[in-house]
């Protein structure tokens, strides 16, 4: 079995062809239950070691997001939990994955008629959210039917480019089932402690006969050590879920420089990304204490 | 125009249906894709930067080359890093950008303008640009009645003269385009006013439109021609037309995309990036009078500039609003003009 690889990814089109072809690919070697017993127990026990080490009463739920800071910007990250800013941008990857997953299953022709659907029933529902007569709405929804017309079209422009720029990375059509977009968040709660958190995402999830694939959707620039980011949603995938559950890949997709890398999921690549996780949680701890001035230099 | 003896006959801007049969041509005549080309694109450019990024200190922030910094740099490397060290300011006419690209996009999205100047307020307060919101909160009544007057003519052209593109066009606004090169160590970065047309396969399919809200300049060519190589680079398969559009006047210039103006933008990039390399590096930047010297802020240090000035007394940005040179600096690019690509925060 030929693992895919992007070598070659960049000169061929339609480009959409190849990434479909590496989202559909057979595994390759899978991850042992054994091997993930022995990672969890591991990890549990470095993270519980660090998880102590927060002022009391604090918890930290490491994501992506965070995950990321902590290894390219730690500086940051001793300020980064200033109060959350809805923005344009900010809910564009939400509405667009509910826009994604409204084409999959063709209830809209395009991405544009798809976002102008899911912020209607956004709007909806946060209004009978109000009226406390229907369960949750987005998290977005409120914000979004606060604004005035201006600031909802701006909304709605971000949602369809990004939703535009995934909905035409992949030939959809090819995949049986089809791909589960945007579904639930993995999460992880450290054994041993009730301050640390683990919460993966992918966009979009492919599952066959055997272990799913995950595409994972970034903006910008891939950084320069890519792989723990992509290994961080099937980590916490196999923390979560279990062997049955691990993906044999992640794939990347960073729209805005046509980049794509895919990392097969063994043993050694959970592991690597396990170290980065311990690395991420000792930033942010070291970060909390910080903020609180009781980390001694 | 087109002259016809002693008089001037005003071609009408194209609308509706002819506006867009100019963007968007026949299918069948759009040009095949060489699945080489952008490959062979980006060694040149790697070949042309090799060693180029050696002076840079190890734990540089990577260069970034932006259709601005390109003008700027190959206009006058001193202006450039005066503008750089200057506070930004914001005039009527990068204001007027700002409000007048958010209803472009809105109508552009959602096929409606109700209300142009609190549909455009509302659009800049949900994107957080704070100074332009503190910019138009301090502006006198006189003055903002003027500028709202200005943008409801500017969106009047708009619905007047642009069909709401099909959503099967698969049209997107400010799309964000960034091309690493030399291991990261350059990024070319962008972001296109409007895009359409789906990823191409034998054939290019995708058309790029800048929109402007100031006058027409030539300067506005390169801008497209640095797009098209950004979309060729990024996507493999160069757009099969770039324009650009005015929204004060109608006017739509449009471009195909041909091997030439690829290999032209490429070697201006080439050119301005090696400058910008050297300037990140520490290298003492170059003088070249110009136009635009006379609002430099580091006229008061600049023999060549004050020549050409006549004066060692900066003028005012926002003083001369009539002022071709000055149109140039004022920003009336109604777009995000690139450098807008920050790793953005998302929930």
């Amino acid at each position: 079995m030929t693992v895919p690889t992007t070598t070659g990814m960049s000169l061929a089109l339609p480009r959409a062809a190849a990434l479909t072809d590496a989202l559909l690919a057979p595994p390759a070697d899978s991850v042992r239950a054994a091997e993930i017993t022995a990672l969890r127990a591991e990890l549990a026990g470095e993270l519980v070691a660090l998880a102590e080490e927060l002022p009391v009463g604090e918890r930290l739920r490491l994501d992506g997001y965070r995950f990321d800071m902590a290894r390219e910007r730690p500086e940051r990250c001793s300020a980064a939990d200033a109060p959350f800013v809805a923005s344009p941008v900010v809910c564009r990857r939400a509405i667009g994955l509910s826009a994604l997953a409204r084409c999959v299953r063709r209830w809209a022709p395009t991405p544009a008629v798809a976002v102008a659907d899911v912020l209607a029933v956004g709007v909806e529902d946060a209004a009978d959210a109000a009226d406390q007569s229907s369960g949750r709405p987005p998290w977005w929804a409120a914000w979004y039917r606060s604004l005035p017309a201006g600031g909802r079209a701006m909304v709605a422009a971000e949602a369809v480019t990004w939703a535009t720029q995934v909905w035409t990375a992949l030939e959809w059509e090819r995949f049986a089932p089809p791909p589960i977009v945007g579904s639930g968040d993995d999460w992880w709660d450290c054994p041993g402690t009730r301050q640390l958190t683990l919460r993966g995402r992918a966009d979009v999830r492919v599952r066959g006969d055997g272990p799913p694939v995950l595409l994972v959707v970034a903006s910008g620039l891939p950084p320069a050590d890519w792989r723990p980011a992509l290994g961080f949603p099937a980590l916490v995938s196999a923390l979560a879920r279990g062997e049955t559950s691990v993906p044999c890949r992640v794939i990347g997709l960073w729209p805005a420089s046509g980049q794509v890398r895919i990392l097969p999921v063994d043993g050694p690549a959970l592991s690597t990304t396990a170290a980065a996780v311990v690395g991420a949680v000792a930033t942010w701890v070291d970060a909390r204490l910080e903020a609180h001035g009781t980390r001694v230099a | 125009m087109s002259r016809s003896g002693s008089s001037i006959d005003v071609i009408r801007p194209p609308e509706g249906s002819a506006l867009l049969e100019r963007l968007r041509g026949q299918t069948t005549a759009r040009p095949t894709v060489d699945p080489g080309l952008a490959g062979g694109l980006r060694d040149w450019l790697e070949d042309g930067l090799a060693g180029v990024t050696d002076g840079l200190p190890v734990d540089a922030a990577p260069v970034r080359v932006t259709k601005e910094a390109l003008t700027g740099v190959l206009m006058c490397e001193a202006h450039l890093m005066a503008r750089r060290t200057s506070p930004r300011t914001v005039t009527v006419e990068l204001a007027r950008g700002s409000l007048v690209d958010a209803l472009f996009r809105q109508w552009v999205t959602t096929g409606r303008l109700d209300d142009p100047w609190p549909d455009a307020l509302g659009a800049v307060r949900a994107d957080g640009d704070t100074d332009i919101i503190d910019f138009l909160e301090a502006m006198d009544a006189p003055n903002s009645r003027e500028l709202a007057r200005e943008v409801a003519e500017h969106a009047a052209g708009v619905v007047a003269r642009w069909p709401v593109p099909s959503p099967t066009w698969l049209p997107r606004t400010q799309e964000r385009l960034v091309v690493p090169l030399v291991g990261g160590r350059v990024v070319l970065s962008g972001v296109v006013d409007l895009a359409f047309g789906g990823p191409a396969s034998e054939r290019a399919s995708v058309c790029v439109v800048e929109i402007k809200s100031g006058r027409r300049r030539v300067e506005h060519r390169g801008d497209l021609h640095f797009y098209a190589l950004l979309e060729t680079l990024r996507s493999g398969a160069p757009p099969f037309r770039i324009a650009t559009y005015y929204t004060r006047t109608g006017e739509l210039d449009v471009e195909p995309v041909t091997d030439d103006v690829l290999v032209g933008a490429l070697q201006r990039v080439l050119a301005g990036t090696v400058r910008l390399c050297r300037l990140a590096a520490g290298t003492e930047p170059t003088r070249t009078p110009n136009g635009l010297c006379a609002w430099c802020a580091a006229l008061p240090g600049c023999e060549p500039g004050q020549a050409r000035a006549g004066t060692d007394v900066p003028r005012r940005v926002g003083d001369a609003t009539t002022d071709d040179d000055f149109s140039l600096l004022a920003e009336t690019d109604t777009g995000g003009g690139g450098g807008d690509d920050e790793q953005e925060l998302e929930e």
